[in-house]
């Protein structure tokens, strides 16, 4: 018995309307398979992974072949279910475009048609490289040598980590919030229980295969399978497999993520996530950059990622089913998104970038490096997070007050067994003498978690952020913390170390680490090797419970560092790497700042110093607040330390102090994230005209291109900091007519905040360009006038208005576009416009012409 | 002839002055006597006063948003113009008002 149909729908037999097909062909004894006439691909009508690899695509004529005892029965359910139950299960499944309409594309890319696939930025950077995927589901030589047992024992455990594994996806229904979140798993639990599945597990197992290797061998069947569709849907449930593979591994108990992936040319790394030892043990010299489809961005890896200064995105959803492996792209992890295509123009466009980037960077380091203080000369250290040697000499080169945290569980993991303390005091005292007298805080190991040692042998826990972590396992590990202790004590003679405990959670946990540090103290005494013998003593404030022991903590302590990180996921109860809970952890909060301006007032009058080295200090928006809070030290990621330190002395502290209490007093996160946000670009007035807005002999080739031109200009002497929002402006006000003046001239202006000041940028073209396509001239000449909203309405009006007046005029018009220096073109407009020159351009305007090829 | 004229622009920070400037050199070329009130970032500026109205012959509105005040103008002539014809024509506004 068969019927015949045309698939109706637009994305095909993907996993949903398979486990739907599946589930009713399942219903009944009879044997059902489809056969797709299209492709001649034939699956059993009753495994959703049979279905999916029919490949069946819009309007291809299928057959449903039913034979059994209840065959009839079975035929017209599945016709039921083909007809009426099919052609509505996608309806209003479809994502949400809302994730893509917030990506900061620019015009000159979106010209060139360039597809960008957009992600979270969780590390800055731009890097280049080949698609390659990790894979999840990895033997390690270990396992792939370790033999089967019993087989009637290998497929109970296979059998057991289904159902095991099923009953999850079961429990995460049930608390499914969107439909598309329920579909997804709906397909996923069929997949975990799909026949086919159970069955290439069986035999793979009565083959003489263990559980895991049997599990590896099934999902790499099934995802090369999948893999090869030409289907996006279809390879994406590539990834679920994978997925499913993954946790059926995990619930085996072999897991191994640890399998070395190795590289051999410059690679983007793509992953649903990555574990720390993962992104460990992954070469550097080839690693450019990484990819995450998950979305939580404060996980370990993240941070790890940014620590080492690896470009990377998260949250970039399809990635793996949009970038085939060995595909050129481009990860610009300033901007968020992965271009994949590199077409000439795109190429070019990044060649401009990263001059841009290095002016802007040789500018600023132009600007010198004395400690940061705020505008009524309240000075703050701004200190780096480093996890390394090499990193911290980085942040010493960017000009950091110290460090603020050095992480040692890096020189614990990635390792067979815990570094010796030869080991350790070397990479110790090597940064403590880099440091030149500044000070560098270590933090003992904070291992635990989701940072795992094999020669621990710690236990697996259902909650490892709850459990047996940071300076809880220190009473069991006491050797591997002494002998860490001494040689932190070691290198203390070398430059001034403080000693800083992870995790305290009570002042009995301080008394504890102050006799670990006594002890340490005492056996190298008595071995007469030599050590700073006052050295500070801190812990990190991470548990809230101590922050209600300030009182007696103070006495104990010399020096406390908010981990806000951990802090607010304890705060809020809310885990920071579950992208479902996510958005409740949230440091602006008024709540969390009211805990932490509780935190600092207490330990100040305790007169103890306190830092603040959370990652919610590299995020720009923030610093008002933190200089509000009074804190003595903020410290961030070494590329950080070099923005902020810039970017203080534009606050008051007295304005700060206020600014805090107004957010103190918000009623939740997005009243303080708007709060903010009006602030931020209260600048210091700037003038008018400077020669490094003068770009004479630009070889920009569109309008798109000369647009984005004048914005780096802008923004490599700092007049924005968001050159998205300065590009959007400019484009709005050319949206609503033709800036072109005729005579070669185009103005293209607009009023924003996303600049820093009122400024006049002048560009003139080596060749000539259509500006409209209306507009038959060709211009030359373009001059751009950004006024800010947020200053006094009549600010700089007089001389806008002045100068649109001029420009109406002949001898002016031909006047500029003969000068020959942007020196000289400054000083005419100065003239002109009766305003007073900048020093600096007085000097600038003497050397000459800065014309620039690119 | 006695003009008066009002030019306003969308953000009002140079096309509204340019608009002005230009319709002050062209009148003068075709020998009237011309007052162009700008309604710009600055706001309202060389306003227009009752007697400069009530004197003039012919009003000129080249703006791509709403006048300010037009009521002010209840019983003259006026001619509305895009900003841009101001610009780039103004010798062809000035003949029709001519014709």
């Amino acid at each position: 018995m068969e019927f015949a149909f045309s698939c109706p729908l637009s994305s095909g037999l993907h996993a949903r309307p398979a486990s739907l097909l599946a589930e009713t062909a399942n219903q009944f004894s009879a044997e059902c398979s489809l056969t797709n006439l299209r492709n001649g691909l034939v699956g059993n009508a009753k495994s959703v992974l049979g279905i999916i690899a029919a490949d069946v695509r819009y309007q291809d004529h299928c057959v449903l072949e039913v034979s059994g005892v209840d065959g009839h029965a079975a035929l017209s359910a599945l016709q039921r279910c083909v007809d009426q139950t099919l052609p509505t299960c996608d309806v209003g499944l479809a994502e949400s475009p809302a994730s893509r309409n917030n990506v900061t594309v620019p015009r000159v890319l979106q010209s060139a048609h360039a597809t960008c696939i957009s992600g979270v930025v969780i590390s800055r950077g731009i890097a280049q490289g080949k698609v390659a995927f990790l894979r999840r589901i990895r033997l390690s030589a270990h396992d792939k040598s370790l033999p089967a047992r019993d087989p009637q024992y290998e497929l109970t455990r296979v059998k057991e980590a289904v159902i095991a594994v099923r009953q999850r996806i079961g429990e995460k229904l049930k608390y499914a919030i969107t439909p598309v979140g329920a579909a997804v798993l709906q397909a996923d639990l069929a997949i975990a229980g799909d026949i086919l599945l159970v069955e290439k597990l069986a035999q793979q197992i009565s083959q003489g295969k263990s559980a895991a290797q049997a599990v590896v061998e099934t999902g790499e069947f099934f995802i090369d399978l999948l893999g090869h569709s030409e289907n996006d849907y279809i390879r994406q449930r590539a990834a679920d497999i994978e997925e499913i593979c993954a946790q059926l591994l995990e619930e085996i108990g072999e897991l191994h993520s640890s399998e070395t992936m190795a590289l051999t040319e410059p690679t983007i790394l793509v992953a649903e996530s990555l574990a720390p030892q993962q992104l460990l043990d992954l070469d550097r010299r080839w690693l450019q950059a990484i990819v995450l489809e998950n979305a939580a961005t404060t996980s370990h890896a993240a941070i790890l990622a940014r620590s080492l200064g690896i470009p990377t995105l998260a949250g970039a959803r399809n990635t793996r089913v949009a970038l085939p492996a060995g595909r050129e792209v481009i990860v610009d992890a300033n901007r968020g998104f992965v271009v994949a295509q590199l077409s000439s123009s795109v190429r070019r466009f990044y060649d401009r970038e990263q001059e841009t980037l290095r002016r802007r960077m040789a500018r600023s380091s132009r600007d010198g490096t004395k400690r940061a203080t705020t505008k009524d000369g309240r000075a703050i250290e701004i200190a780096a997070n480093v996890s390394s040697a090499d990193e911290a000499t980085l942040a010493f080169e960017n000009g950091a007050d110290g460090i603020g945290l050095f992480r040692t569980e890096m020189v614990f993991l990635s390792r067979e067994q815990a570094p010796s303390e030869e080991e350790q005091f070397a990479i110790y005292s090597e940064v403590a003498r880099r440091s030149c007298g500044r000070p560098v805080i270590i933090r003992t190991f904070d291992i635990g978690g989701d940072k795992k040692v094999p020669y621990l042998n710690l236990p697996r826990e259902e909650n490892p952020f709850l459990g047996y972590r940071g300076s809880r396992i220190y009473d069991e590990h006491q050797d591997l913390l002494l002998t860490q202790l001494r040689a932190i004590l070691r290198a203390s003679v070398s430059g001034p170390i403080q000693i800083m405990a992870p995790m305290v959670t009570s002042a009995e946990e301080v008394a504890q680490f102050k006799a670990a540090v006594a002890q340490a103290k005492g056996s190298l005494a008595l071995s007469g090797i030599d050590f700073s013998g006052d050295i500070k003593i801190g812990m990190m404030i991470e548990v809230p419970s101590a922050a209600f022991m300030l009182h007696e903590l103070c006495r104990e302590l010399d020096f406390f560092s908010l981990g806000t990180n951990d802090l607010c996921q304890y705060f809020f109860a809310a885990d920071r790497g579950n992208a479902k809970v996510s958005s409740l952890f949230h440091v602006r909060h008024p709540a969390f700042l009211r805990f932490l301006d509780q935190i600092v007032r207490q330990i100040h009058q305790g007169k103890r110093w306190v830092g603040l080295c959370g990652e919610m200090a590299a995020d720009p928006q923030n610093l008002p607040l933190l200089l509000g809070l009074g804190l003595d030290e903020i410290s961030v990621p070494a590329s950080e330390v070099r923005y902020l330190q810039q970017a203080i002395p534009r606050w008051d502290s007295d304005r700060c102090e206020q600014i805090l209490n107004g957010a103190l007093a918000c009623g939740d996160a997005e009243e303080v994230a708007r709060l903010l946000s009006e602030l931020w670009n209260t600048g210091s007035p700037q003038p008018l005209l400077t020669s490094e807005l003068i770009v004479l002999g630009s070889a920009s080739e569109t309008k798109e291109e000369v647009i984005q031109e004048m914005i780096d200009a802008f923004y490599v002497c700092g007049r924005t900091e968001d050159r998205h929002a300065l590009e959007e402006a400019l484009w709005a006000r050319e949206a609503m007519g033709s800036t072109e003046l005729g005579h070669g001239f185009a103005i293209p202006h607009c009023k924003t905040d996303a600049v820093t000041a009122n400024s006049i940028c002048v560009l003139r073209l080596r060749e000539p360009i259509h500006w409209d396509s209306e507009h038959r001239e060709r211009v030359n000449m373009v001059v751009l006038l950004a006024v800010r909203n947020a200053d006094p309405a009549n600010m700089h009006m007089q001389v806008f208005s002045s100068l649109a007046r001029k420009l109406i005029n002949d001898d002016f018009r031909q006047h500029l576009m003969k000068i020959d220096t942007a020196g000289e073109v400054t000083a005419y407009l100065a003239r002109q416009l009766d305003i007073p020159l900048h020093p600096e351009d007085s000097a600038i305007a003497e050397r000459p012409a800065q014309s620039r090829t690119l | 002839m006695k003009i008066v004229a009002i030019t306003a622009c969308p953000t009002g920070i140079a096309h509204t002055y340019m608009a002005a400037a230009r319709l002050e050199k062209v009148a003068k070329n075709f020998g009237h006597e011309i007052k162009v009130e700008t309604q710009g970032a600055m706001g309202i500026e060389n306003k227009l006063t009752e007697a400069d109205i009530r004197q003039a012959q012919i009003a000129i509105f080249a703006v791509d948003i709403e006048v300010e005040g037009r009521d002010r103008f209840n019983g003259v002539k006026v001619i509305q113009v895009p900003l841009q014809e101001a610009l780039k024509n103004p010798e062809n506004i000035f003949s029709k008002i001519q014709r």
